[in-house]
């Protein structure tokens, strides 16, 4: 192997780390993954994470996905269709993809861009989204029986 | 470009799209692309090489698959299919998304095009056609 | 020619493809599928793609076929195993398989069937459409 196959290897191999780094796929629950993206999605960094949380849907056998928005700066009608093209595969391999963060802004945005969100299951906030994967899944969090346990703190909008 | 190793095959029946498709893939596994990349150079060869089965007038062709070089992308994979078959009628509706009616040549070119970084669509009426494709590797 | 063993588990066939399908193998794949459904009663399939390295178009809008048949003939029809490759193409090729139920592996296929068959009623069978939770429809 020269010194430049080594090098690029370096380089292919950071350019994963970090788009593991900026992408973390995490199992939140049995069957459920979250994915919060941080910063703008180009067609390489989407290519990245689809692969990444599609190997982990099959890895996990998660049946549902949160995919969340929040942090992504500009959605353009082709971030747009990036994250159709996820949420069509993601689908192919059984799971359902939830949408969060998606501003009412961006919304308005996209239908003037005429792009169409048909058939995304969208919720403005992780909680949000949690909350519906539990009850798709035909969880329920309750309140523990007993004096000791102080009452259930509502979620606010972070979810904290 | 610099040319380096080829494969030639040729497309008489069915069977060919298989064993296209299969060259194709390990091909570009050999030349290092990832399984994605591997699944959609292998996906653009059948869509090129059913297009000469089913639409060539006698349904024959011939698929070279050779691996490409440029001074700003050091591997790439070049994948060729002809045929002397009717040739396509109208490029650019075969071109246009959805165009998926009936018998005609130009099937599934959209589509291909989507799954390859590059591609060129030389056709002459009565003569056949020639189609390019490449994916460079990341 | 190649051929997809088909077993049948209870009332579910399973059609396991086992190597990179001819078109014509594709096709026979259909035909047999349906002749085993009228044929035994089973009101599931699963067809599990867990070792199909490449699905091109022809065999993206087979599968889309076999589903439409399978529920006109009154069962439910699950693929499992797509291979996360073979997923992205599919999506880029267009082809989103919106007719096709999913799931991510075997077992979890046959906990949908199961849900499947007891959610579909006669109902179902008229309408000749899929039952209700999950997978894609």
């Amino acid at each position: 192997m020269s010194n430049q196959d080594r090098m690029t290897d370096i380089i292919d191999q950071q350019r994963q780390t970090i788009s593991e780094l900026q992408t973390p796929v995490i199992q939140v629950w049995d069957r459920i993954l979250a994915l919060p993206i941080v910063g703008s999605l180009d067609t390489a960094r989407t290519a990245d994470m689809n692969e990444a949380l599609l190997q982990r849907i099959v890895d996990t056998g998660s049946e549902i996905v949160i995919l969340d928005i929040t942090a992504v700066p500009i959605v353009d009608t082709s971030v747009a269709k990036h994250l159709l093209e996820t949420i069509s595969a993601a689908r192919l391999l059984g799971a359902e993809v939830f949408l969060v963060g998606l501003s009412t802004r961006t919304a308005i945005t996209l239908v003037h861009l005429g792009v169409e969100l048909a058939g995304v299951v969208t919720r403005t906030t992780m909680a949000k989204g949690l909350e519906l994967a539990f009850a798709r899944l035909g969880l329920e969090v309750v309140a523990r029986r007993g004096s000791k346990a102080s009452a259930a703190l509502p979620l606010d909008e972070d979810g904290a | 470009m610099v040319a380096i190793a080829e494969s030639r095959l040729p497309i008489a029946s069915e069977d060919d799209i298989v064993a296209s498709r299969q060259r194709a893939r390990e091909v570009a596994r050999q030349l290092g692309f990832g399984a994605v990349d591997q699944s959609r150079i292998a996906t653009a060869v059948s869509e090129l090489t059913r297009n000469v089965v089913r639409y060539a007038t006698d349904g024959r062709g011939e698929v070279t698959i050779r691996e490409v070089s440029r001074t700003d992308r050091p591997t790439g994979l070049e994948i060729v299919v002809a045929d002397d078959g009717p040739g396509i009628r109208d490029l650019d509706q075969a071109m246009t998304d959805g165009f998926t009616s009936g018998a005609g040549m130009g099937m599934g070119l959209p589509g291909t095009r989507r799954l390859m970084d590059e591609m060129e669509v030389d056709s002459v009426l009565g003569r056949g056609t020639v189609v390019t494709v490449r994916k460079w590797r990341r | 020619m190649a051929r997809v063993p088909i077993v049948r588990i209870g009332d579910t066939l399973v059609a396991t493809v086992l190597e990179d399908l001819h078109d014509r193998d594709a096709s026979a794949l259909e035909t047999e599928l349906f002749g085993r459904l009228e044929q035994s009663g089973a009101n599931g399939v699963l067809l599990d793609l867990s070792v199909v390295e490449i699905v091109d178009s022809f065999l993206g809008r087979m599968l889309n076929d076999i589903a439409v048949g399978v529920r006109l003939l009154g069962a439910q029809m699950v693929v499992v195993g797509i291979q996360p490759a073979v997923a992205i193409t599919l999506v880029e090729l267009g082809l989103e398989l919106r007719g096709v139920r999913t799931a991510v592996n075997p077992d979890r296929g046959i906990t949908l069937l199961r849900r499947l068959a007891a959610a579909s009623g006669i109902t179902d069978k008229i309408a000749g459409f899929g039952g209700s939770r999950g997978g894609n429809c």
